[in-house]
């Protein structure tokens, strides 16, 4: 397969010192994918109904932090840049698909490793994501960014909201899951 | 179960579940081929119908041929003048988080609903230019007007068709961006209602403190 730098240099019609600079944004790319990967399809699936839609989601998210990468200054962490455009894309693409999310149930299965041994887990994974595609979108954001092990500066830093605003919404997504968790028992 | 006990169990079950990622890499690089294309052919289309004009008005320089090379630059000049107004500002959040990408979503949501009203009228000034340029044009084998118009030929039964397309589509764009502001809208309230439910009770609370 051609590598990013090859295929849109020779599609710009670039010099060397962009490839150079291409080269380094792929490494980088790369890197926050293979991190961050995990996390991602979590979000992903905390905004979509199938595996399908997941997919397409982690698709346009992987689409723009490549665009966006160039233009990433360090002025904050790599996973919070990678999250804010995650959460960012999640919401287009929620915007567009509102009316098949509000009707629609949640099918996503993930082929686990062991079926036996890590069913229960599994079941008690599923369910918990389950609860949180169901909470309103201000309180899955703040919750998933939660559960990522971000503490409240960061959650604050991704959402553009004050610390204590992160608390409060925090504080009710847990109600709300909890008591949607307690509807699924 | 104490509420920190409780989060802790549930960043355990969430971050049990593990996604294979497709090939992304590969899936992004085809994508942002496409973007690229995607642009390259929007300014294909401007110069393919531009110069065709004028090549034509270069070819046969009598004065339709010339009207309608005018007409067609205004018809371009138009629609990018407006597109580049309407995007202004557009481009980029004001900041990079998500509030802000809300706010620009709304922003953009409104700048569509604004082109879509805009490719109307224009369409429309469009449709009427052309038709009467052709009426003009076919002055030897000319009908009267009406019959023309309504039972003219093939070519006229298409245009018809492909302008209540366009307009259809256009009606139905419009819907799907209401929808989808209507969504944003309802989005920005929640967490701005957020921020007025946690003033309150900051105020409420500062009131206790000085009756205290």
């Amino acid at each position: 397969m051609k590598s990013f730098t090859e295929a849109d240099a020779v599609l710009a019609g670039e010099g060397p010192f962009a490839i150079v600079e291409r080269a380094e944004l792929e490494q980088q790319f790369d890197q926050l994918l293979t991190a961050n990967g995990a996390a991602l399809g979590r979000l992903a699936a905390s905004y979509t109904n199938t595996a399908s839609d997941r997919d397409d989601l982690l698709q346009e998210i992987a689409m723009a932090v490549w665009q966006a990468l160039r233009t990433f200054r360090a002025e904050c962490s790599a996973r919070t840049f990678l999250f804010r455009i995650a959460h960012n894309r999640a919401i287009a693409y929620l915007s567009r698909n509102r009316a098949q999310f509000a009707c629609e149930e949640m099918d996503v299965h993930d082929p686990a490793p062991d079926p036996e041994s890590g069913l229960a887990q599994q079941q008690r994974a599923e369910r918990l994501r389950r609860a949180i595609h169901r909470l309103p979108v201000v309180y899955r954001q703040v919750i998933t960014l939660a559960l990522e092990d971000m503490g409240y500066a960061e959650i604050a830093e991704v959402l553009g909201i004050s610390e204590s605003n992160v608390g409060v919404r925090l504080s009710r997504a847990r109600q709300l899951l909890r008591e949607s968790l307690e509807n699924f028992k | 179960m104490s509420q920190d006990t409780e989060l802790d169990a549930w960043r355990r079950e969430w971050q049990s579940q593990t996604t294979i990622l497709a090939d992304l890499r590969r899936q992004v690089e085809r994508q942002s081929r496409w973007l690229k294309i995607g642009i390259a052919a929007d300014i294909l289309v401007t110069v393919a119908i531009g110069g065709g004009v004028i090549a034509l008005a270069a070819r046969w320089p009598q004065p339709d041929f010339v009207v309608l090379a005018v007409a067609t630059w205004m018809f371009i000049a138009v629609a990018w003048a407006f597109g580049l107004a309407i995007n202004r500002g557009n481009w980029s959040p004001a900041a990079m988080d998500t509030a802000a990408f809300v706010d620009l979503s709304i922003r953009r949501c409104r700048a569509r609903l604004a082109s879509a009203w805009f490719g109307a009228c224009l369409g429309a000034c469009e449709i009427v230019f052309n038709l009467a340029w052709v009426y003009r044009h076919s002055a030897e084998h000319r009908q009267p007007l009406l019959a023309w118009l309504l039972f003219g030929s093939l070519p006229m039964d298409l245009v018809w068709l492909f302008t209540l397309a366009f307009f259809g589509f256009l009606f139905w764009y419009r819907r799907k961006k209401h929808a989808e502001l209507a969504w944003l809208l309802d989005l920005s309230g929640e967490a701005a209602g957020q921020s007025r439910v946690r003033r309150g009770w900051r105020l409420r609370r500062a009131k206790k403190m000085r009756k205290a």
